[in-house]
């Protein structure tokens, strides 16, 4: 057991783990994809991390803020919200770090609003997409560490009404298996 | 044919069937075996919990959106995308009726159809068959594989067959398994092609695929050429999951547990055959007089719609949108792509666009594009094959006499081994499509069955269903203009050009 500082950054972590993970994992792809078409490595490393690092961070914020019930888990308009913002300043970032890797001068897109304002459309789609991972990881992973953090106990139970629904329902028909054997002998 | 026009009730389910032998209250619906009345689940308390849209997303997003919406939005400008519209909101309205029956009475679609007349379902049977089981998916995935890595397509294909019938048999249950990975799957192609979307377009690209959504009524003249207006309607019949995919989603709905669905045990891979309870030898149904019976199938109404507006419409919107953005930035960049798709040439237009990305945004983009076409194969394949084994499974367990001696498990294993077996067969030894001569008997049938089920649909619905939860008057007349559309485009394009869809 760490020191209580150190335990709430640990807890905090666990929280926005799902989040930040399918982040990550969106810039991670693009990279990885990267070095396999035989790119000079370090230019794929730079464009990879210059996307996922920023991608990842607004994820955790949002796993955050879901855990924290400012958002209600799954709905669409908070996350397409968060990436309306988050997703144009990451692909900037990430167009900022590539020049700066490849030129050796910092820089921006020529048309810094066009080109946000052109993110900020796609952004909706990475939204979807986002959600659709995030549903899929965060229940799970709130799961497995509920038993060692309380407030990820206390999101999973959001998530836990239906799977409580569909357990009670198989323990029903086990038990009425078991009973049908039963009369049977 | 029984009157299944009343609501079930204490004692006598339809009105003049009264209760079973064992005094077990029933709901009779068509010839087969009367359904006995059991409690409905509680529905999930809020929508976000996501369903087995992931199955018709997975069989949806395919060649269809990834190239043939492109390449008509190449051929004939961004206007014509409204027909997409049309077909995919169809399709949503399709999926929402399909998962009437399967979630008030636990069956598929097909044992329906069986309790409509059974030859029907026979007829599904058998045009399964006959258009599912060419490995032309798999086959278009391993081309693109091949050209990232340069494994030979032969042999990736029968690697990733092989595999797909090792996963799926050493499953615990099949149907959680092939959820997880499908949705991580298509989870990642829309985060990758909207990331790469952002890099390659901009901003005319994609407010002209919006605007041309709502271009209602454009049609231009050379699309009602034989070439092009069997395309056309091709493309609109298979905006989203075409063929029998609706019908197996009953299937995965019931797998999933969703309302009586929950009734039913699931299919487990052959390894956990053992394992799996006795399948009832018919669905059920719930009390429908029964006001809180009632308020909870609101709440599953509620949850699978959501499932076919966000999800299933969302994403399959949301991928073509993205690759047509990436067709029309290719577009922009090299004219050649337009030249190449209009002479018909799938692959060649494809490695086209690749190069293109290449040649915008560095090695990557082209080989991001590949990926995402050879994800695309991937998909469409794990779906396919389940959907197939699960369905063909399904009709064999309650129809063919002495079927039930074995477990669905075992069925199950077997359609998905035969379909294997056939498909490495095929890509040695012949054409991944299937054979030339019969490919438009093929496109035909597949077509033709979307006609047929919703006419299959409408009968069912109207008929087995208890007046309470019967669909409402613009549903059906939603589903019959779906129900003339294919069976007349179909007609049309056989009378007037000779041709079938593509």
């Amino acid at each position: 057991m760490g020191a209580p500082g150190t335990q709430r950054f640990r807890r905090l972590g666990e929280l926005a783990f799902p989040g930040f993970a399918v982040g990550t994992l969106a810039g991670v792809v693009a990279g990885g994809l990267t070095a396999l078409a035989g790119q000079p490595a370090g230019w794929a490393m730079v464009s990879a991390v210059a996307l996922a690092l920023p991608l990842g961070l607004v994820g955790g914020l949002y796993s955050l803020l879901m855990t924290a019930g400012k958002v209600r888990p799954g709905t669409f308009a908070p996350a397409a919200l968060l990436w309306l913002v988050g997703f144009p300043l990451a692909r900037l970032f990430q167009e900022a770090a590539a020049r700066y890797a490849i030129l050796g001068e910092p820089g921006v897109p020529a048309d810094v609003l066009g080109f946000l304002a052109f993110q900020a459309i796609v952004s909706a789609g990475f939204a979807i997409g986002f959600l659709w991972m995030h549903e899929r990881i965060a229940p799970q992973w709130l799961a497995k560490v509920a038993t060692r953090n309380p407030d990820a106990a206390l999101a999973y139970d959001r998530y836990a009404a239906h799977s409580r629904l569909l357990y009670s329902a198989k323990q029903a028909r086990r038990e009425a298996k078991a009973k049908a054997r039963a009369n049977r002998r | 044919m029984v009157d299944s026009s009343k609501v079930p009730i204490s004692g006598s389910a339809s009105g003049e069937a009264a209760a079973s032998p064992a005094g077990e209250r029933v709901w009779k619906a068509g010839g087969l075996e009367p359904m006995p009345i059991r409690p409905l689940p509680e529905a999930p308390p809020s929508i976000h919990i996501l369903g087995p849209t992931v199955f018709l997303v997975a069989l949806g997003v395919g060649m269809g959106e990834s190239y043939m919406w492109p390449r008509l939005v190449l051929v004939f400008g961004p206007d014509i995308r409204w027909l997409f519209l049309i077909g995919v909101t169809l399709q949503a309205i399709v999926m929402l009726e399909m998962a009437r029956y399967a979630m008030a009475t636990g069956e598929s679609i097909f044992t329906g159809a069986a309790r409509i007349f059974k030859p029907l379902m026979w007829f599904f049977f058998a045009v399964a068959i006959l258009v599912y089981i060419w490995p032309g998916h798999v086959s278009a995935g391993a081309a693109a594989l091949e050209e990232i890595t340069g494994i030979p397509w032969v042999v990736a294909a029968c690697v990733g067959l092989v595999l797909v019938g090792v996963i799926f048999s050493l499953a615990k249950v099949v149907y959680n398994l092939l959820e997880n990975l499908l949705s991580i799957m298509i989870g990642l192609l829309v985060l990758g092609t909207a990331v790469v979307a952002s890099m390659v377009g901009n901003w005319s690209d994609v407010t002209s695929t919006l605007s041309g959504m709502f271009a209602f009524g454009y049609f231009p003249q050379e699309a009602m050429s034989s070439t092009w207006f069997p395309i056309v309607v091709g493309s609109i019949a298979f905006a989203g999951p075409s063929g029998m995919q609706q019908m197996w989603y009953t299937l995965h709905l019931r797998d999933s547990g969703a309302a009586m669905g929950s009734h039913i045990p699931k299919i487990r891979g052959l390894r956990h055959a053992g394992n799996e309870e006795q399948m009832p030898s018919r669905g059920y149904m719930f009390d429908t007089s029964d006001p809180e019976e009632m308020r909870k199938w609101k709440g599953w109404r509620r949850w699978v719609t959501f499932d076919a507006l966000l999800l299933f419409w969302g994403v399959t919107m949301l991928v073509t949108i993205s690759f047509t953005v990436l067709a029309r930035a290719a577009d922009r960049n090299s004219p050649d792509v337009k030249a190449l798709i209009e002479a018909g040439e799938r692959e060649a237009a494809l490695s086209a666009m690749s190069d293109t990305f290449s040649s915008v945004g560095g090695p990557v983009l082209g080989t991001v594009f590949l990926g995402f076409i050879a994800l695309i194969g991937m998909n469409a394949t794990l779906g396919l094959f389940d959907s197939f084994s699960r369905g063909q499974a399904d009709m064999t367990y309650f129809f063919v006499p002495g079927a039930k001696k074995l477990k669905m498990s075992h069925l199950y294993a077997g359609f998905l081994w035969g379909l294997i077996l056939f498909g490495i067969g095929i890509l040695l030894f012949g054409p991944a499509d299937g054979p030339s001569q019969i490919l438009d008997v093929l496109a035909f049938l597949s077509a033709f069955s979307m006609g047929a089920y919703c006419v299959v649909l409408l009968l069912v619905n109207n008929r087995l269903l208890p007046k309470p939860i019967r669909p409402k008057l613009w549903t059906n007349l939603v589903i019959g203009f779906g129900a003339l559309f294919y069976l007349g485009m179909l007609f049309y394009s056989l009378i007037r050009f000779g041709v079938v869809l593509d």
